[in-house]
């Protein structure tokens, strides 16, 4: 948008005082004289003098206030010199003359006064029109931007059309200013803030070709509104930003849930059918010879197995997924140690196990679903490793700021220098041992632990066994409810 | 089926999974009870009115319509007893399952010997009736006395507070049953206090330590996570 408009003038520039008015006034005087020459003695003077104030409103109006009083004084200097007799002196001879002069210095003055005003009036809201084009243009182009290159470039061509100035904007939050270095070595001579109603988005800086023009109180409103449609711009930009990231970001979410939930759905439901119907297959009769049975025990074990592995993985897909959104509640820690003991009662047939939990622990704020599942791999990990008849003790304390979730078992221990690799996906402790299992179930813990800001670790069980610690942060929990009995 | 006399129960099964089906019913038919079964929340509508069926089976993933809306259908003629089933693993399905008038939930994959637990309890709980309760109620060491408000434990005297007492009663007239937290909140503390879930589960870790013999592995006050509670007997 180029347009060939000057750049705005300001109040304190015009008009200036020079010669060209003075000598402009006295001509439009010298022009009335001339007129009222022939008409000497057909027109009584009283009523030529009546011409001159339109000398003076001519000066006003033309060129200022200054030029104005001056062709006043002029004028009856003029009528004095020129037409009242005696002639060619600026002395009266009739005293009545006087008076005339006085009401043509007054009417001339007055008239000056009024119409410099009317004129200055004039200019002010031609140069406040001027300004507020000039807004509303930025407004426009601002409210078709849509990148923030677009609006750093709206803000220096705008100012520097407009005034002949310089702008630049510092974004708050971005690292770098898109323009490099600044326009100007020295400093700005005015720095905005850009206000913007959720918050403030950054600077303007301001440079002036004229420093007059930073006195002037209507250029000052103008780069306040200036700053403000700026601020405005950007922050609409910035949402404009946020939604559509937030838009790709659910649209992936919602797909990888669908996709995960159409997952689970297709491979639960065949392995369901396919336990459930070994599993009645036993129970119908008539009954199954001892081979028969022993392999349709080994059917549904196998398929019980398969969806074990099938629930694993889609549970670390779930966690990997990198949105994992919990749903955080204050609870007691007992709850879950209680909820993932009866999961894996049928597991855990062959152990002792013994809970020693601190009585009285604090809440924490976990989802319980996750944590229960956490606690369910770490019990069914010792489970799997430790020798039928061995003891599995599962405690819980609190230990510096943390609730600390341990489970011993007394199994083979850990594999000496490799504690940490166990956590990671697909490691098996020792995987020619005879257990089954794709190595998921510690680096499902551990994906857990961490998504609560939590943490996972293995270390050796004094005598024999290992010892699996899960701690979880402590937070502020809120008061419980008090109960009048 | 020793424990419920009279005719063998009918049980109505809707889901869509043929085999699922299939041996869902062998299993019911083989723990006495008179089985059948719809493939569509249509069929399964028709037959839910027709059999008058003791118990409905509903799988959550009908193919023609959700299984939720079957279940606040059925709710809205009938107090049968309803177990869901469901294959996805979310929680919320479960919930809103259970807010709309389910009874149970299992998630596939189940054993069979876990579902005919899940059906007798239910059986039972539809067969006595909440109300003709005479007498203490007795499972595992406790007694609970519902009209004198008595509780003991292995022969001694349980103090509960009142809000313990008030829960322990909805659990004991709900047992079997899985009763949500918001469920349990808004009758416990009112429909106003339905998001306060950590009361909730104060008041359960309360009512746990005074009558479970070993809290963290409760053989009767059983966690259902990120859905509720359920008491077995």
């Amino acid at each position: 948008m180029k347009t060939a408009r000057p750049p705005i003038q300001d109040a304190g520039q015009a008009p200036r005082w020079h010669l060209g008015s003075y000598l402009h006034a006295s001509a439009s005087v010298a022009a009335v004289a001339l007129v009222c020459v022939p008409l000497v003695g057909r027109i009584d003077l009283a009523n030529l003098a009546m011409l001159f104030p339109l000398a003076v409103l001519y000066s006003a109006l033309r060129l200022g206030r200054g030029p104005a009083v001056f062709s006043a004084f002029l004028s009856v200097a003029t009528l004095d010199f020129f037409f009242v007799p005696p002639h060619l002196t600026l002395v009266v001879s009739d005293v009545q003359y006087l008076l005339t002069f006085l009401v043509l210095l007054v009417v001339a003055l007055i008239t000056a006064q009024l119409a410099a005003g009317l004129r200055e009036q004039r200019d002010a809201a031609e140069r406040r029109e001027a300004l507020s084009r000039a807004l509303n243009e930025v407004a426009s182009e601002l409210s078709a931007a849509l990148t923030f290159e677009q609006i750093h470039d709206i803000v220096e061509r705008s100012l520097q059309r407009t005034f002949g100035a310089r702008g630049r904007i510092a974004q708050e939050g971005a690292r770098d200013n898109p323009r490099g270095p600044y326009a100007d070595e020295r400093a700005a001579d005015r720095v905005l803030p850009l206000h913007a109603p959720m918050r403030t988005r950054g600077t303007l800086s301001v440079w002036l070709n004229d420093p007059a023009r930073g006195r002037d109180p209507e250029f000052a409103r103008f780069l306040e509104t200036f700053a403000t449609l700026v601020a405005i711009s950007l922050e609409r930009v910035h949402y404009i930003a946020v939604a559509n990231q937030t838009e790709i970001e659910i649209t992936s979410e919602r797909m990888r849930n669908a996709m995960l939930n159409a997952l689970s759905h297709d491979l639960r439901t065949p392995l369901t059918a396919l336990a459930g119907m070994a599993e009645t297959l036993k129970m119908t009769p008539p009954a199954l010879s001892e081979k028969q049975m022993s392999l349709v025990h080994g059917l549904h074990e196998q398929a019980v197995m398969m969806s074990d592995q099938v629930a694993k993985m889609l549970d670390m897909a779930r966690l990997q997924s990198g949105k994992l959104r919990l749903r955080c509640e204050w609870q007691p820690i007992e709850e879950a140690v209680g909820a993932a003991l009866r999961a894996l009662s049928p597991r855990l047939t062959g152990h002792r196990v013994r809970t020693a939990l601190e009585p009285d622990l604090p809440l924490v704020e976990v989802d319980a679903v996750l944590i229960e599942s956490a606690l369910r791999n770490l019990i069914e990990n010792a489970a799997k490793y430790a020798p039928a008849g061995t003891t599995i003790t599962v405690t819980a304390a609190v230990h510096e700021a943390c609730l600390e979730f341990s489970v011993e078992d007394e199994g083979p221990g850990l594999p000496a220098g490799r504690e940490h690799e166990l956590f990671e996906m697909f490691v098996r402790g020792d995987a020619s041992a005879g257990s089954p299992g794709a190595g998921l179930g510690l680096a499902i813990v551990k994906a857990i632990a961490e998504a609560h800001g939590g943490q996972v670790r293995a270390s050796p069980r004094v005598p024999a066994g290992a010892r699996f610690t899960l701690s979880l942060p402590l937070g502020h929990p809120p008061q419980p409810p008090g109960e009048s009995s | 089926m020793k424990e419920v006399s009279g005719p063998a129960p009918i049980v109505l099964v809707i889901e869509d999974e043929p085999n699922i089906r299939g041996f869902l019913v062998a299993a019911l038919a083989s723990a006495n009870c008179q089985a059948f079964d719809a493939g569509t929340a249509a069929r399964g509508r028709i037959e839910a009115a027709s059999r008058k069926p003791d118990l409905l089976i509903v799988d959550l993933g009908l193919p023609d319509g959700d299984g939720l809306s079957l279940i606040r259908e059925i709710r809205s003629w009938s107090t049968v007893p309803i177990l869901v089933l469901s294959a996805r693993s979310s929680e919320t399905d479960k919930v809103a399952a259970l807010d709309l008038g389910a009874d149970d939930y299992l998630t596939k994959p189940f054993g069979t010997a876990e579902l005919l637990a899940r059906v007798r309890a239910l059986l039972r709980r539809a067969a006595k009736g909440p109300t003709e309760e005479a007498g203490p109620l007795v499972f595992g060491r406790l007694s609970v006395d519902l009209e004198r408000r008595i509780v003991t434990r292995g022969g001694e005297l349980v103090h509960l507070t009142p809000i313990e007492y008030k829960l322990l009663a909805q659990l004991v007239t709900n047992a079997g049953r899985v009763l949500t937290h918001r469920d349990l909140l808004a009758r416990v503390w009112g429909p106003n206090h339905v998001e306060h879930t950590h009361y909730l589960r104060i008041y359960m870790a309360g009512l746990r330590r005074k009558l479970e013999d070993d809290p963290a592995f409760p053989a009767h006050i059983i966690t259902e996570s990120g859905v509720g509670y359920r008491l077995i007997l």
